[in-house]
């Protein structure tokens, strides 16, 4: 049974205006009904490749897809959803903003239009910037700016790669799959400038170092509930960009052959997972150290999408295990980074403060909370029995065909991050009870709903053939790194 | 999936779903989770039995794969494989493992997190019995990981000890040093086998002798790690702030055979080059802790350092490169040595139960009047440990050393001035606890530990006497060929007999000889005082100096260059904004003044573009 994605946008606005109209703790369950519609949207759909095409208006082409990627996404699209509105009693206009987020992520996980994708991207932007702007922390006029400028630099070079493919090919619309396959008898130099302007607005969005610096403020000065979402979907959308529209773009170039492009793209990812664990060695606050952490996880995926560029299909083996490794990695990593904030602000809450030096021996009174930010850690550092594993460590395996003796880089980076974790764990939870803190107790209903994010952890890190059985049908379909 | 294999996947899959049931159960009442996991244990021992004389003996292998990743084309097998190896290994484990458990039921029953020992003992258990059995390297290294979470959690236990949380940090960062060679070892047999070597029983599809060095090599990185080898050694002896029973459970059953376990399982890919490197590293390694056990102070420290220097045997006798034969040796020397330092451990978990947890042998001393089963143990498993012929060791560790010299005379030299130092430090210890007068108050009112205590330490006890009876057996088990004893076992027994009588010369009466040569040798002493000081160029140099100065140019690079070059990015376009503004004067005369300008710029440039061909 096919669920049409024009239904599911007329429902989903439909949602939207309703939470606009009503007012108090409505919105926030208008999200969760939200969050499963989307969600049965993708079940309904087989959870496989599935097209849809509305004609074209002028110059846009309406055609939009579900493969495999944008379904992961939809899928921890409505668990954040889920997540958030359980988790956080926020006002009613952070949960309208929330919806609309969700309702440009949609657009832009399906849409394939160039300029549709674009207008998503863009409109993705806006609620960010209000939460940033309106809830945030001291800081919160500069990050907002810094966020929004800063990521709007990227679209820029994006929008302007975009219409340099338009008008090189003298194409008559913006549908992907005709400008991508078109790319390549455009001349040399303008291929060169698509693939940067691509590839820079992706990079900014995923974060790589050193193209990361909105993130840590961003994340930082967010409310707690915008940086779940921010850290666990925004990351995604460069991620996906990288994933679904530059590794096409760059495989049907003349590129294709060329390895420059592609250890460029490795020898960023291996210097932002180095860097970000390195400085947040060195972070007390535990929010912003766990922002690095989230540029580090996704280093890995600049990682994978370099390898995979590099193999340019020599190698099925490994560039599978690169490719889904690094889309497994999307989800886990959404998962894991929205329940570690979580925790952070349950336990700013309870002791009043997220700076480490502050902290110590929290297992003593909050045992719960302890075995909670544990688990979550332990997930970070990629331990079996947790999501994060079976992404990193695909990834791993795979990229020792591409980077063999420099894979040591990527385990260095490993290391570290491992380091700095277990180094935070010692002086957070385990050690002497900093007795300055006093008596302090974490609240019972944050506690539950945390069990949530944990026990997807365990289930996908204990049987991650959940999520690669949505694979099932396009790996086939999914040759050279483009799909249909 | 027949019996056999439903089975296999018993021994370690009951214990592993057991284990959250285990914790929690202890929320009603605590000592249930005790017996829960006891159980859980020896029904694991119970069903290793049954496999191992139903299946093993008769020569039936099990072998079983499924996809870990169905739906995708590449294939990663999991699942079980028990031959007789992995076999002989799941039996040790589980019952050492079970004798340990029982142990603890004692030794923690006044925890008040004991519900949470349990668990994690229970969970520690099977996955080194999952790693024992696993059919490929990819479910060898998420069971590998998982001993090394166990450890890290057991370790730091007792987490309000500032040590322990420290302990347990270093143990997890050391360990995840060496599992990042085991994932590029993982790597490399993927890429030079197109997937093939992933399963145990297809290691043989690497060929090329360059790649299987490099696999080997990689993969010996990872077993340098977890068995505590030089350089990575440094871990284990920190991990003495664990609860004993837990440093039992770590130098016995689990954790440090795995390294030694994963070469035995992975032999065929070990290159000469390769093996060269595994024999000097063992052979060093003896050395190095023995030194260093000498001149150790804390019990548990002792027993450690005596960690390190056994399985530096082990891995000594792989790398002599004699096929299954090797093989037969080290496992023979790694069950041997489970069951004396388990009795070991257990005989100071003991000792340190009755004198409140004083760790220092020199405020020990005539306990053999005061607990005389413990003491009387601990002396055989001294005696075993040092090899004292028709003990376990002795067969064990003796042939070892004899064997070497058919392969390399300096290898042969190291270890057996090894046994010379096992015998020296183990029995220092011995006669430092034991003889004498008590040095300390708590010593002097110590007493016999309760009889859960004590059977697990009688039975090891009897292994440890008798274990060498299996020699023979063994070798042949694991396809070797058999041993027999020869003239060259004299060597390292004169050399045992010694080491002993010298540590009764010099410790076990009252006697100035340590501190005489101590003085004497004031530099050397001093050297192997401070450890070779590897542990302080690891943690000051590496660890402090390193890392956390490199973390500290990153954080001040974050800040100035990258935050200061976006903000000064930010501030030039306010500024030129600034600057800009000021030409909106809104003088008619002005802007006409402008226009005329850019007019003029404008034609210039055209023409110099015509002129150089640009626009044409």
């Amino acid at each position: 049974m096919i669920f049409q994605l024009s239904y599911l946008l007329l429902i989903l606005v439909l949602v939207i205006l309703a939470s606009i109209i009503a007012r108090g703790k409505v919105p926030r369950y208008l999200t969760i009904l939200f969050s499963s519609i989307v969600f049965f949207f993708v079940v309904l759909n087989d959870m496989t490749l599935t097209k849809f095409d509305y004609g074209t208006l002028s110059i846009l082409s309406l055609s939009f897809q579900l493969n495999f990627v944008s379904s992961v996404l939809l899928i921890l699209v409505s668990f954040v959803g889920v997540f958030v509105a359980l988790r956080y009693r926020s006002s009613p206009g952070f949960f309208i903003l929330l919806q609309f987020l969700f309702f440009s992520l949609i657009g832009l996980f399906t849409s394939r239009d160039f300029i549709v994708f674009y207008i998503f991207w863009e409109m993705v932007l806006i609620p960010s910037f209000f939460v940033i702007g309106i809830w945030g922390g001291k800081n919160k006029n500069y990050a907002a700016m810094k966020f929004f400028i800063y990521t709007h630099v990227g679209s820029v070079f994006m929008l302007l790669a975009i219409f340099t493919m338009f008008f090189t090919e003298g194409a008559s619309n913006f549908s992907m799959v005709t400008l991508t396959s078109g790319f390549r008898l455009v001349p040399a130099p303008y291929q060169a400038f698509v693939i940067f302007g691509f590839l820079f607005a992706f990079l900014i969005k995923l974060p790589t170092a050193p193209l990361h610096s909105w993130l840590p403020d961003a994340y930082v000065e967010a409310p707690s509930e915008g940086t779940v979402f921010i850290s666990s979907l925004l990351s995604k959308m460069g991620a996906f960009g990288l994933l679904v529209i530059f590794t096409p773009i760059f495989l049907t170039s003349s590129f294709s052959g060329n390895s420059a492009v592609p250890i460029v793209i490795i020898a960023l990812g291996i210097f932002s997972l180095i860097y970000s664990a390195l400085v947040a060695l060195y972070q007390k606050d535990l929010k912003r150290m766990m922002s690095y952490t989230s540029i580090g996880h996704m280093s890995f995926i600049t990682i994978a999408v370099g390898g995979f560029l590099y193999l340019n299909g020599s190698n099925p083996l490994a560039s599978q295990l690169l490719y889904y490794g690094a889309v497994f990695q999307l989800i886990s990593h959404g998962i894991i980074i929205a329940m570690i904030f979580a925790l952070v602000d349950t336990l700013e809450k309870a002791a009043g403060t997220r700076q480490i030096p502050s902290l110590g021996g929290l297992a003593r009174k909050l045992p719960v909370l302890s075995f909670l930010i544990l688990a979550a850690f332990l997930a970070s550092v990629a331990i079996p029995g947790f999501s994060g594993f079976v992404g990193e460590i695909s990834i791993l395996l795979g990229a020792y065909a591409v980077l063999k003796y420099y894979l040591i880089f990527v385990l260095i980076g490993v290391v570290l991050t491992a380091s700095y974790h277990v180094f935070a764990l010692q002086r957070t939870i385990f050690g002497p009870y900093n007795e300055f803190l006093g008596n302090i107790s974490a609240k019972r209903e944050e506690l539950i709903v945390s069990i949530l994010p944990l026990a997807l952890i365990f289930i996908l890190g204990i049987y991650p053939a959940l999520i690669f059985h949505i694979f099932n049908i396009q790996v086939i379909q999914f040759s050279g790194g483009i799909h249909p | 999936m027949d019996l056999s294999v439903l089975l296999t996947f018993l021994i370690f899959g009951l214990p592993l779903i057991g284990f959250p049931f285990v914790i929690g159960i202890g929320y009603i009442k605590k000592n249930y989770s005790m017996y829960l996991g006891t159980s859980l244990i020896f029904l694991s021992f119970l069903i290793s039995v049954y496999v191992f004389f139903t299946y093993t003996v008769k020569g039936i292998a099990i072998l079983y794969n499924f996809n870990w990743l169905p739906s995708l084309p590449a294939v990663i097998p999991v699942g079980v494989y028990a031959d007789n190896l992995s076999m002989i290994m799941a039996l040790m484990v589980s019952f050492v493992g079970f004798l340990i458990i029982l142990f603890s039921v004692g030794y923690m029953k006044e925890d008040p997190n004991r519900h949470v020992f349990f668990g994690e003992m229970v969970l520690f258990t099977s996955s080194m019995l999952g790693l024992v059995l696993a059919s490929s390297l990819i479910m060898l290294f998420i069971f590998w990981e998982l001993v090394g979470l166990c450890s890290y959690l057991l370790i730091g236990f007792w987490y309000y000890k500032p040590n322990a949380a420290s302990a347990a940090k270093k143990a997890f960062i050391v360990t995840r040093v060496g599992d990042v060679f085991f994932i590029a070892g993982i790597g490399a047999a993927i890429l030079y086998s197109s997937g093939g070597a992933l399963s145990v029983a297809g290691l043989s599809s690497i060929h090329l002798v360059w790649q299987k060095t490099i696999v080997s090599l990689l993969l010996f990185g990872g077993a340098i790690g977890k068995s505590a080898q030089f350089p990575l050694h440094v871990w284990i002896p920190d991990a003495m702030e664990g609860p004993t029973t837990v440093s039992a459970l770590i130098h016995a059953a689990t954790m440090v055979t795995a390294g030694v376990y994963l070469i035995a399982r992975t032999y065929s890919l070990f290159t000469p080059t390769s093996l060269t490197v595994v024999l000097y590293v063992g052979a060093f390694t003896i050395i190095l802790s023995g030194l260093i056990g000498i001149v150790v102070n804390d019990i548990k420290r002792i027993l450690a350092y005596s960690t390190i220097s056994q399985i530096g045997y082990m891995v000594a006798a792989l790398g002599l490169g004699l096929g299954a034969t090797s093989i037969g040796l080290s496992i023979y020397q790694l069950e041997a040595h489970a069951f004396f330092k388990a009795l070991l451990f257990l005989s100071a978990g003991s000792i340190l139960h009755a004198i409140l947890n004083v760790r220092d042998i020199n405020k020990m001393g005539g306990l053999w009047k005061k607990m005389p089963i413990t003491v009387t143990s601990m002396f055989i498993g001294a005696l075993a440990l040092s090899g004292f012929p028709l003990t376990a060791g002795f067969f064990s560790k003796d042939v070892i050393i004899s064997t070497s010299y058919g392969v390399s005379i300096l290898a042969w030299i190291l270890l057996a001035i090894g046994g010379f130092l096992t015998a020296l430090y183990s029995f220092r210890m011995f006669f430092r606890v034991a003889l004498g007068k008590p040095r300390s108050n708590p010593a002097e009112h110590a007493h016999e530990s309760s009889t859960i205590m004590l059977i697990p330490i009688l039975i090891l006890a009897v292994f440890s006497l008798i274990f060498g009876v299996f020699q023979g057996g063994f070798y042949t088990f694991l396809g070797g060929s058999p041993v027999s004893l020869s003239t060259m076992d004299i060597v390292p027994v004169v050399l045992m007999l010694g080491g002993m009588g010298l540590a009764y010369f010099a410790w076990g009466r009252n006697s100035t000889i340590p501190e005489k040569v101590a003085n004497g040798a004031r530099d050397f002493y001093l050297l192997v005082k401070n450890k070779f000081f590897i542990d302080a160029f690891f943690t000051n140099v590496i660890a402090e100096r390193g890392i956390l100065g490199l973390s500290a140019v990153s954080d001040g690079f974050e800040r100035k260059a990258i935050e200061g070059l976006v903000d000064a990015s930010g501030k030039l376009f306010q500024n030129s904004g600034k600057v800009l503004r000021k030409f909106q004067t809104g003088l008619a005369r002005q802007y006409a003044l402008i226009i005329l300008i850019g007019l003029i710029l404008a034609l210039v440039l055209l023409r110099i573009f015509i002129l150089t061909g640009v626009i044409h």
